[in-house]
């Protein structure tokens, strides 16, 4: 307590005498690590982008605790084991107070070991397969029960779909989401022989046989919808070939978890009208605050830029940190740390995201529709669900939480009330 | 007003026949008060909320309301309301709207008024998809015999969609006026599929059921599919009823033994968790039921102290393979058919056997149509390839950025000229020749001062491949590029349910056809080709006859690249136009021509063919892993090559050596 | 014998001592030392440039000297990182299973840990079972031979299968890219049982030494990388000195008048095929555990050709043109992709490195192709050999 009333009063010291930047020691620094080559470019820029656009705000605003606050950009270059080498970097060259970064789980898995050792703080912006807290990750994406659970709840409820495919790219990501899927399927009472299930590989072409075993999966007389977590690419010919094959979304719903509008602006979606995408923004959310942001991107970026979840997620996630650090009086990783638990931010839907002890947030998740203009018109809103690390739908998971304030432990058993380990599990 | 009719749209839950009831004698009231002018704005502020935020487990009362109540205004109304044309308020009235900027023009549901408001307070009504498809099933008995085709034809799909017993007396009853011959057909045959779930005589639904014999669609299998649902069952003895089929229990043991214990007939299974739990519950002064804690690390240790532990009833018997037999043999397990006749699930059967028979044939032929496909691709991708490596010898790893460049092209065009089929048009032969003027300048400036040193040239050629590629990168960006196909070639050529293919793939095979007969001509019927074939075989001899070789080589090598660009097109219209695009076919169309042996066109075609087809086929077998596929093809291929080095097209005497 | 291939090749010791001497520089400059002149990150960098030199130099072995051009060495590099990767994987989680299991009152059974383990490391992949290819991974000895057999002997039965049929030149080479191919697909499938496309992660915490700081760890790796590059120089030196070495050049130049001389040509090649692919699985073993994480993507055909590339550049045929080639391009790869070099301002455009990078090294590896074949190695000939 004595500690806190300590930490106030610099923080309010330090913001009555440091509103000038120029008597900050050294500016605060924060790391961005985005890859601005190779495969993940395509996303990842935007949030770098997206990064320097937020700091700069800050900066006009008034910086952080009187300081300056300066972005350090490095480029991982889309190969993952260099996303661990620059981590380094950035934590003991830089010596940066925070690193906002990595869109795939694979550079997710790279950076932690290294994260974890130095005791950096990462915020992960991206939709992810759960199964994992870090004590030094905050994930401000959404994990599976805040996407995938309420697209398929919405999907037997709303649409009555009775047979499912759950389509998907190999890697991780979709591996892990449709593991859960197919037992929450399950245990919701559709049978094994109605859940088909098909991979492939990054930027599939050759989608014509594939929408084919969709279609026949019909023959039952079962409605039937597609559950797609194909991934960047392999988006376009597949949702060419559903439309050649005349699949409309009355007949067949599609509902994609990876489809955002930076992806849409690579298609014509005339033919697409009415396919479904889940997230927890969209560019379309009808909010102030969003028509604030959603100006303020195209006047920094051009015109013709588009928004998404991953940069809402940001978005939340540095204003969560700034307002932290405030609070704490001190950019220090393990005060700033206890400091975000709680936190509140306003989404850019409406509602307030909430920062819990498991990292995760508590955020509405939206379903929009495609329309022909290459957005999304959102047709289904719920209430806030708290992000949950570990999945209560897989036998090994269900007995696991999360708990960095009270329990001080990201891989809790409840069952033995013991602590599995205290580094996350990469 | 009468109390009586606002009373009817409380919208207090009720069973749906109570209320029913009530709507009907409401009606039979209203109908005697003069002064009540039914209003579709009352009946929808009763159900307000639920009108505001459908769902399709609970709008049904609402639409029954609107239709019971016989407005009118109702049908357009649930079209409007479908289309998410239908706006609320700020006072929480429903108008329909339409939205120009910041104001929006609102039309008075049942006087037609009309007039402007600001935009903002007004909020959209979206039904989701669950609910559009209720509201096309209640528009269904207003749209059957409509004059306007459109509505027809979208009553038709909403029955195709979700048949119901009672849409087959409108639906026949509708089929004598149908006056379009297409449409009427489509209707027969749905009520034929309506006759065979639903039809009151049981020699009703038999005849339509063998009707459906000869028909592979996917909605006459699910006809049949359903009439014969079953459904699982466990039983001391064999079920009443019409049983589909009696178990084998043993089959699946663990499986069924799960079964019988959900049924409540059997113990559950004692697994490793249970033993545990339960040794941990009897934890007593370091040991389990006489065996010291720290001997408990086997399973044969843990049994024996469970065993201990049921010995002295603290619980229950260990469930063995041998008591979980023993349970299984004792019970029957079967299938029940949903429908109690007999004979109609016979029919379904004979039927079911004999379409599915038809379908497995269809599949084939679908099967073969996705090979063809994927080898024309193939083909147009390596053909240029088969040009510059099996004419000239020469390696050019660039080709895939060839086949980029032309993609990129056609996306360029397609920015400035806005008709797509205008554009494809220009787009063709102005990939060719970008691709051309590429190929001849890579040619003279790197290609030709490596003419004897092959495997050099594939290092310089991958050099300007990754060039190449980040200058696209630097020019496009790294998003994909659309590059959209004409009206004519959107959607696909359907003879059946089963086999279709687009018609993009279709044009792609065309043009598969076209550039194999075009450079066949070129190689075999023109001076260049002639002298090309001169320059392939003996470059010396064919100076000495006058024949310049440096200008063969340049027209091959542009010949070759500007094939590429058109197969860029083409590839991009079928799948996507990204930087990397080329480096997705660079392999698969090396191997195509090493495949179908080098130095021959006939060759790439029977490459490209055992590839296509191959993959397909391999697909086929394990349809839930594509990449497997693409593994095990690309192993088949090096063992291929290691027994056949040649290629299938093998050249014989002196051009086959190196 | 051993005397007169020191005294032939006096560039052996040249670089031995130049080897020596930057090792020691790397040293004492390092965070171990206390004068943290150069950081720990860096000092992973250089252990696993140490690493790329190694392979670079079997694959100049391979193609500079015997003329195969094989586009699949850096899939037995893979290879390598994988194997010693699967056992650092599975001890690293052995500790945290047991520590975890410890402190339940009932024992274990074998199978109880080995499940846990199993949902540790295949958890994340939506499984728990461990696959066959995992037997060996309990064990730090056995794996290490896995480093060694499994390139070695993938290498026999390929280069059997294809020196045997006569596949020789270009034809080879997309052979050998194909093989990479499958091997970079297959692993890139979850059901192979290396995690898909995520891989083997964590590989820098080497179990056992939990509490040794990084900067140490990195520092012994390093040292490591350098001596297994000297020791593979001077073998690599020694093969292709003496008989044996005229061979496998006369199998270069003309292989059928090698063969006509009655030398039996494919049983050459496949030694030094096999042989190479050996060092490269050992090259990848030391690097991977500096990386921190081997995936697929690590495989793909293009890492091979970019292997091609060092060597090219540096100079074929020449063991330090290798060493120079993959030393000299990965470094400053890594500075322009870094953002290390400053952008250029042409006024109307700005060119921004990491953007023009790959399009420099690409028009530069055409002009080395075209004007420099013997690579930034021939010009250190050229400088040496002049005064003589």
């Amino acid at each position: 307590m004595k500690l806190k009333l300590y930490s106030m009063a610099t923080a309010a010291l330090l913001g009555s005498t440091a509103m000038a930047a120029a008597e900050c020691a050294d500016p605060i620094k924060v790391g961005v690590l985005h890859s601005l080559s190779g495969t993940m470019a395509i996303s990842e820029t935007t949030l770098k982008d997206t990064m320097l656009m937020l700091i700069e705000q800050q900066n006009k605003a008034g910086g952080l605790l009187g300081c300056e606050i300066e972005a350090v950009v490095v480029d991982p270059a889309s190969d993952w084991p260099l996303f661990a080498e620059k981590a380094r970097e950035l934590l003991t060259v830089h010596e940066v107070d925070v690193i906002f970064g990595n869109w795939t789980s694979v550079s997710r898995k790279s950076v932690l070991p290294v994260i974890e050792e130095l005791n950096g703080l990462l915020f992960y912006p991206v939709q992810y397969e759960g199964e994992e807290s870090s004590r030094n990750v905050f994930y401000t994406g959404a994990a599976p029960n805040q996407q995938a659970i309420p697209a398929v709840d919405y999907f037997l409820e709303e649409l009555g779909v009775e047979k499912f495919a759950l389509l998907g790219t190999d890697y991780v990501y979709p591996r892990t989401t449709n593991n859960i899927l197919e037992q929450y399927l399950k245990d919701n009472g559709i049978a094994a022989d109605d859940i088909f299930v098909n991979y492939t590989p990054f930027g599939h072409s050759d989608w014509a046989t594939i929408v084919a075993d969709v279609v026949a999966l019909g023959e039952d007389g079962k409605q039937v919808g597609v559950i797609s977590t194909i991934n960047g690419d392999a988006n376009i010919g597949f949702y060419k070939e559903l439309a050649a094959a005349g699949v409309s979304a009355d007949d067949i719903p599609v509902v994609a978890f990876s489809v955002g509008e930076e992806e849409l602006s690579g298609l014509d979606t005339s033919n697409l009208v009415g396919h479904l995408a889940a997230w927890n923004y969209f560019q379309s959310a009808e909010t102030d605050a969003n028509a604030e942001f959603i100006a303020a991107w195209k006047e920094f970026a051009g015109e013709d830029r588009v928004t998404n979840d991953p940069m809402e997620a940001h978005y939340i996630g540095f204003n969560m940190w700034v307002n932290a650090a405030t609070e704490a009086g001190t950019t220090d990783v393990d005060a700033v740390r206890s400091a975000m638990y709680g936190q509140e931010f306003p989404n850019l839907t409406g509602g307030t995201a909430v920062m819990l002890p498991n990292h995760h947030l508590a955020k509405p998740v939206l379903i929009g529709e495609i329309t022909a203009d290459g957005q999304f018109d959102i047709i289904s809103k719920t209430e806030e669900v708290p992000g949950d690390a570990w999945t209560d739908f897989l036998p090994a998971s269900k007995v696991l939480t999360s708990d960095w304030k009270d329990l001080g432990c990201g891989m809790y058993n409840i069952e033995t009330e013991t602590c599995v380990q205290l580094t996350s599990n990469y | 007003m009468a109390p009586g009719c606002t009373k009817r749209f409380d919208p207090s839950r009720k069973p749906v026949f109570m209320r029913r009831f009530l709507v009907a004698i409401a009606l039979f009231f209203c109908a005697l008060t003069p002064v009540q002018a039914e209003d579709l704005q009352r009946i929808l502020q009763a159900h307000a909320e639920e009108v505001a935020n459908p769902s399709r487990r609970s709008v049904g009362v609402v639409l029954d309301d609107l239709v019971t109540s016989g407005l009118a205004q109702v049908p357009g109304f649930l079209e409007n309301w479908a289309d998410k044309n239908v706006w609320r308020s700020p006072d929480r009235l429903f108008f329909l709207g339409d939205v120009a900027g910041d104001v929006i023009e609102v039309t008075d549901l049942d006087s037609g008024e009309t007039r402007s408001a600001p935009r903002a307070g007004f909020t959209q009504l979206k039904p989701n998809g669950g609910v559009r498809r209720l509201i096309g099933t209640a528009l269904v008995q207003f749209q059957l015999a409509d004059p306007d085709i459109t509505r027809r034809e979208s009553a038709v799909a909403a029955i195709a969609r979700r048949p119901e017993a009672a849409q087959l007396a409108p639906l026949i009853a509708s089929i004598d006026t149908e006056t379009d011959e297409r449409l009427r057909a489509r209707k027969v045959q749905l009520a034929n599929f309506l006759s065979a779930r639903f039809a009151e005589a049981p020699q009703d639904r038999i005849d339509a059921i063998q009707s459906l014999a000869q028909d592979t669609s996917v909605e006459a299998r699910s006809v049949l599919n359903q009439i014969l649902q079953t459904e699982a069952g466990v039983g001391a003895a064999e079920p009443e009823g019409n049983i589909a089929r009696l178990l084998d229990p043993m089959e699946a043991p663990d499986a069924y033994y799960a079964q019988l214990v959900e049924a409540g007939l059997a113990p559950a299974r004692t697994g490793p968790a249970v033993i545990r739990a339960a040794l941990e519950a009897h934890i007593d002064a370091g040991t389990v039921g006489g065996v010291p804690l720290a001997q408990l690390g086997t399973d044969a240790a843990r049994e024996r102290a469970y065993a201990a532990l049921s010995k002295a009833g603290a619980v229950p018997p260990l469930v063995t393979e041998d008591t979980r037999d023993y349970a299984l043999n004792t019970y029957v397990f079967y299938e029940l058919y949903d429908e109690p006749n007999a004979e109609i699930t016979a029919a379904a059967e004979a039927a079911l056997a004999s379409v599915e028979q038809r379908v497995a044939f269809a599949q084939a032929a679908d099967l073969a149509l996705d090979g063809l496909s994927l080898a024309s691709i193939y083909f147009l991708a390596a053909i240029g390839l088969a040009i510059t490596f099996g004419v000239m010898g020469v390696i050019n790893m660039a080709h895939g950025e060839f086949i980029m460049m032309g993609a990129y092209t056609g996306y360029v065009v397609q920015l400035f000229v806005p008709d797509y089929t205008l554009s494809i048009m220009i787009a063709l032969p102005l990939a060719f020749a970008v691709t051309f003027g590429a190929g001849v300048t890579m040619e003279r400036l790197v290609i030709r001062h490596l003419y004897h040193r092959p495997l050099e040239t594939l290092l310089a050629t991958f050099g300007i491949s990754i060039a190449l590629q980040q200058l696209a990168k630097n020019i496009f960006g790294t998003q994909a590029r659309p590059l959209t196909s004409p009206d004519w070639l959107d959607g696909a050529w359907v003879i059946s349910d089963v086999v279709q293919i687009s018609f993009i793939r279709i044009a792609i095979f065309v043009l598969a056809l076209l550039f194999l007969a075009l450079i066949l001509f070129v190689l075999k019927r023109t001076r260049l080709g002639l002298e090309v074939r001169a320059v392939t075989q003996n470059p010396g001899m064919a100076a000495s006859m006058g024949i310049n070789p440096d200008r063969i080589n340049m027209l091959t090598f542009g010949l070759g690249s500007g094939i590429a660009g058109i197969a860029g097109v083409a590839i991009g219209l079928y799948a996507k136009v990204t930087s990397e695009m080329g480096a997705d076919y660079i392999v698969q169309s090396f191997m195509t021509v090493v495949v179908g042996g080098v130095g021959n066109v006939w060759g790439t075609l029977a490459g490209a063919s055992l590839i296509g087809f191959l993959q397909k086929g391999i697909e086929w077998l394990n349809p839930s892993n594509t990449l497997a596929a693409q593994t095990y093809m690309i192993l088949f291929i090096i063992l291929f090559i290691q027994f056949r080095p040649k290629g299938i097209v093998a050249l014989k005497g002196r051009a086959a050596a190196d | 014998m051993r005397k007169s291939f020191i005294s032939q090749n006096p560039s052996v010791l040249w670089f031995l001592l130049a080897l020596s001497l930057f090792t020691l520089g790397v040293v004492m400059l390092s965070e171990v030392t206390g004068s943290n002149v150069i950081s720990t990150s860096f000092v992973k960098t250089l252990g696993k440039t140490l690493c790329l030199c190694l392979v670079a130099i079997a694959m100049d072995v391979v193609w500079g000297y015997c003329g195969i051009l094989s586009l699949g060495h850096f899939a037995f590099f893979g290879i390598g990182g994988y194997a010693i990767g699967m056992w650092l994987m599975y001890a690293r989680t052995e500790a945290i299973v047991m520590d975890s299991l410890q402190a339940q009152v009932i024992p274990p059974t074998p199978q109880e840990i080995s499940d846990a383990i199993g949902n540790q490391i295949f958890g994340v992949v939506g499984s728990s079972e461990f696959p066959l290819i995992w037997a060996f991974a309990d064990g730090l000895f056995l794996q290490l031979l896995m480093v060694v057999l499994v390139p070695g002997v993938l290498a026999l039965v390929f280069g059997w299968l294809a020196f045997r049929s006569r596949v020789t030149g270009v034809y080879l080479s997309i052979l050998t890219q194909a093989m990479t191919l499958a091997l970079s697909l297959y692993l890139f499938q979850n059901d192979s049982g290396l995690r898909g496309n995520n891989g083997l992660s964590g590989l820098q915490n080497i179990p056992g030494f939990e509490d040794t700081p990084q900067a140490t760890i990195s520092i012994v790796f390093f040292l490591a990388s350098a001596v297994a590059l000297g020791a593979g120089y001077v073998f690599f030196a020694w093969v292709v000195s003496g008989k044996m070495g005229s061979v496998i050049k006369g199998v270069r130049d003309n292989e059928a008048r090698v063969r006509f001389l009655g030398y039996h040509v494919e049983s050459y090649k496949l030694f030094v095929f096999t042989i190479t692919a050996i060092i490269s699985g050992i090259a990848g073993a030391l690097y991977y555990p500096q990386a921190g994480i081997i995936n697929p993507g690590e495989i793909a055909p293009i890492a091979s050709i970019y292997l091609a590339v060092w060597v090219a550049i540096g100079g074929r045929g020449r063991l330090y043109g290798a060493v120079i080639g993959a030393a000299f391009v990965s470094l400053l790869s890594s500075w322009f992709t870094g953002g290390g070099a400053p952008d250029v301002n042409l006024g109307i455009y700005t060119i921004q490195w990491t953007d023009w990078w790959l399009v420099l090294l690409g028009v530069s590896f055409v002009a080395v192709t075209l004007f420099f074949p013997k690579g930034i190695g021939g010009l250190f000939d050229y400088l040496v050999r002049k005064p003589s």
